[in-house]
């Protein structure tokens, strides 16, 4: 499967959430090319092979309200 | 009330803490885990005090549940 740009919505309130949302994802080095995570906006980024499912799942491990938003160009 | 030996404690040391919601999210999600009976997670003190059942999961169980939400989890050195 070709890596895509997904975009998800992931409620954080502080540095300690969005740290968090970045450990989690670096765990995932081998099939995470790429990510960003935005406190301000409460957008994460992820660049990846998975799918929204899977990435939905991941992300979901931090405990933190978080919704899928579509595929970036 | 439950006999005893079905309860055990452990103080669990997170790093990476830094506001009330980080704690809700770790209360939130620990206290949903099988054999957890009560969590107590303090931002001051960088620790989470979880009481559970030792037949249904385990304190290394428990520490990684919180790894797994993107903090440093350490179990105390003396813990048997």
């Amino acid at each position: 499967m070709a890596t895509q740009k997904h975009v998800f919505t992931v409620e954080m309130t502080c540095e300690g959430c969005s740290g968090a949302v970045t450990r989690v994802l670096n765990k995932q080095k081998d099939k995470v090319s790429k990510f960003d995570v935005d406190l301000a906006q409460q957008r994460v980024v992820v660049e990846s092979t998975l799918s929204s499912d899977e990435l939905l799942e991941i992300l979901k491990k931090t405990g933190k309200a978080t919704t899928y938003v579509g595929l970036e160009n | 009330s439950p006999p005893v030996g079905s309860r055990a404690s452990v103080t669990i040391h997170v790093e990476g803490m830094t506001c009330i919601s980080c704690v809700r999210s770790i209360e939130g999600r620990l206290s949903a885990f099988d054999g957890v009976h009560k969590i107590n997670v303090s931002l001051e003190k960088k620790e989470a005090r979880i009481e559970f059942d030792p037949k249904r999961t385990t304190a290394e169980k428990l520490r990684e549940g919180i790894e797994d939400m993107g903090f440093d989890a350490t179990l105390p050195t003396n813990f048997v």
